[in-house]
């Protein structure tokens, strides 16, 4: 269990999303419901993609695909060759995941929430008690390590949950609306040392957002979902200029408003 | 469950006036101590076999606690019912827990044992068992195991998705996810099942020592009874409430520390 098999192959995608398809079956009544109509897209290496869409778009369906909690209905996910929910335990240690709420465990202290991982993985306890408190100390959660989640913030709260994410050294950091239910000035600190450690450590990472704005600045590219969930544009977003954001936000705004195709994704993708 | 809710709810009603382990509220002292004087007074009109002055209730007290055999008979045929009841529940909770199927067709047996009254058991213990000591047990097993069982299964379903998706998405092993997750979730379950059992197991013990027991505080309260000693019936009576009330009190003491993280 200590050290499985790296998974990233060079060279290779990260992460392959082919014709994904996800139809649930209502409680009682039985009648079906399409959560992701199809999803064809390819995230390489290293990039940071934000994902939006309108509440209920199937954008949590998509993330709990991906980090294996479900299987699809239709088509595949594929990370250098392994289904996150086909092969769920070669994926231990591989995929950080950071939720809405912070899902800490309340009996446990910030330190033993962060150790959790590792533990499960195998480490040692000195490794990874070094490991929890180099990554909270990184988090500014130094004076924090015997503190129970009950007694934080929900500010400092979430950056536990930012180092349990990080502590496990993962190839992928997966976040569903993380820093939504904070406050603006706390979500937008986060949110910035989320990026700088993702930038820093070479992450690949997906992020499930409502922040458009921020989102354009701080990611590589924007996946923008329809409801049920189809690509309706992927916007690029390497080098975009502050006085671009304006003009890519009403394009995505637009998108999302009408639930149509992006008029300029379409021509992009038609013609590669 | 529903049907144990006025139950539950008297016990800890119950267990946090009188067991508590901090300090008593001003409400508890007052009711107390006009209970006291009342009694007192009504022991002045009363003849004393109805109503025996807390001076002869006091007398019997200290007869007692001079021979405090069978105090500590009943509190071991209690401690060592309820930790095998324990130990059987957890045991059964969990297998339940794994197997569902074991639980689909175990729980409606469990709550047919648990509609059972106490009185049935112990003429099905007198039926049974030739041995005392094994009808004691019997009897205080099948009342407080079932209450186990049935809480810290409560305990472990009650455990949020949210928290489950977490930790499973993490990877861990069958075994890492019970007892990294499901076990430490279940902790405030299993303490408030101690707590219902202990006060339930104090009463049904000095019921099914009553018959057949030739030692023990329910022994001894049939005597007292049958020879009229009121003063002596009162004595024992305050003996289980104060036995209950430490052990309470040892409880919540426990909670305390082993619920440190609740808000």
């Amino acid at each position: 269990m200590n050290s499985p098999a790296p998974l990233a192959r060079p060279g290779n995608a990260d992460i392959l999303v082919r014709a994904l398809r996800k139809v649930f079956r209502q409680k009682g009544s039985g009648v079906p419901v399409v959560a992701i109509e199809r999803l064809d897209f390819t995230v390489p290496r290293g990039e940071i993609v934000a994902i939006v869409g309108k509440t209920g778009c199937g954008k949590s369906t998509f993330f709990n695909i991906l980090i294996g909690l479900e299987h699809p209905t239709e088509g595949s996910i594929e990370v250098d060759g392994r289904t996150p929910y086909g092969e769920f335990d070669a994926f231990r240690g591989r995929i950080g995941i950071i939720f809405q709420q912070d899902r800490l465990l309340p009996w446990r202290t910030l330190l033993d929430n962060v150790t959790l991982g590792l533990e499960i993985m195998g480490i040692d306890p000195e490794e990874r008690r070094a490991r929890a408190e180099r990554w909270l100390h990184r988090l500014g959660l130094d004076g924090f390590l015997r503190a129970f989640p009950s007694e934080l913030s929900g500010g400092m709260r979430q950056r536990a949950a930012l180092a349990r994410a990080f502590a496990v050294n993962p190839e992928i950091l997966l976040a569903d609306e993380a820093f939504g239910h904070l406050d603006e000035v706390t979500a937008r600190q986060i949110r910035g040392q989320f990026f700088e450690m993702v930038r820093a450590e070479g992450k690949t990472a997906i992020l499930v957002t409502h922040q458009l704005e921020e989102a354009i600045e701080a990611t590589d590219r924007m996946l923008v979902f329809g409801r049920p969930a189809t690509l309706l544009s992927d916007v690029p977003l390497r080098g975009c200029r502050p006085e671009d954001v304006g003009g890519l936000r009403a394009r995505i705004q637009s998108v999302l408003e009408s639930n149509e195709p992006d008029p300029e994704f379409a021509t992009t993708r038609e013609s590669s | 469950m529903a049907d144990r809710v006025p139950e539950r709810l008297g016990e800890a009603v119950e267990a946090g006036d009188v067991g508590f382990g901090g300090r008593w509220p001003k409400e508890t002292i007052v009711s107390l101590g006009a209970f006291i004087v009342l009694w007192q007074l009504a022991s002045m009109v009363l003849p004393p076999f109805v109503a025996p002055s807390w001076g002869r209730i006091g007398q019997s007290l200290l007869r007692i606690l001079t021979q405090p055999d069978f105090i500590a008979v009943t509190v071991g045929r209690v401690a060592l019912a309820l930790a095998v009841s324990f130990v059987l529940g957890m045991a059964l909770a969990m297998v339940m827990y794994r197997w569902r199927g074991l639980e689909r067709y175990g729980m409606p047996f469990i709550k047919l044992l648990m509609a059972v009254p106490v009185l049935c058991w112990i003429l099905f213990a007198v039926l049974w068992f030739k041995v005392r000591e094994v009808r004691i047990a019997f009897i205080l097993v099948v009342v407080c195991a079932p209450i186990f069982i049935i809480d810290v299964l409560d305990g472990m379903h009650g455990v949020s998705k949210e928290l489950r998706d977490a930790v499973r998405a993490l990877r861990p092993t069958a075994r890492q996810f019970f007892a990294k997750l499901i076990l430490p979730a279940t902790v405030p379950a299993i303490l408030t099942s101690w707590k219902v059992n202990l006060s339930l197991s104090i009463r049904v013990v000095t019921m099914a020592e009553l018959v057949g027991a030739t030692s023990g505080i329910g022994y001894a309260l049939m005597q007292a009874n049958e020879t009229f000693s009121v003063a002596d019936v009162f004595a024992w009576t305050v003996v289980l409430v104060v036995i209950l009330m430490l052990a309470n009190i040892a409880v919540t003491r426990l909670e305390r520390r082993l619920l440190v993280w609740r808000e």
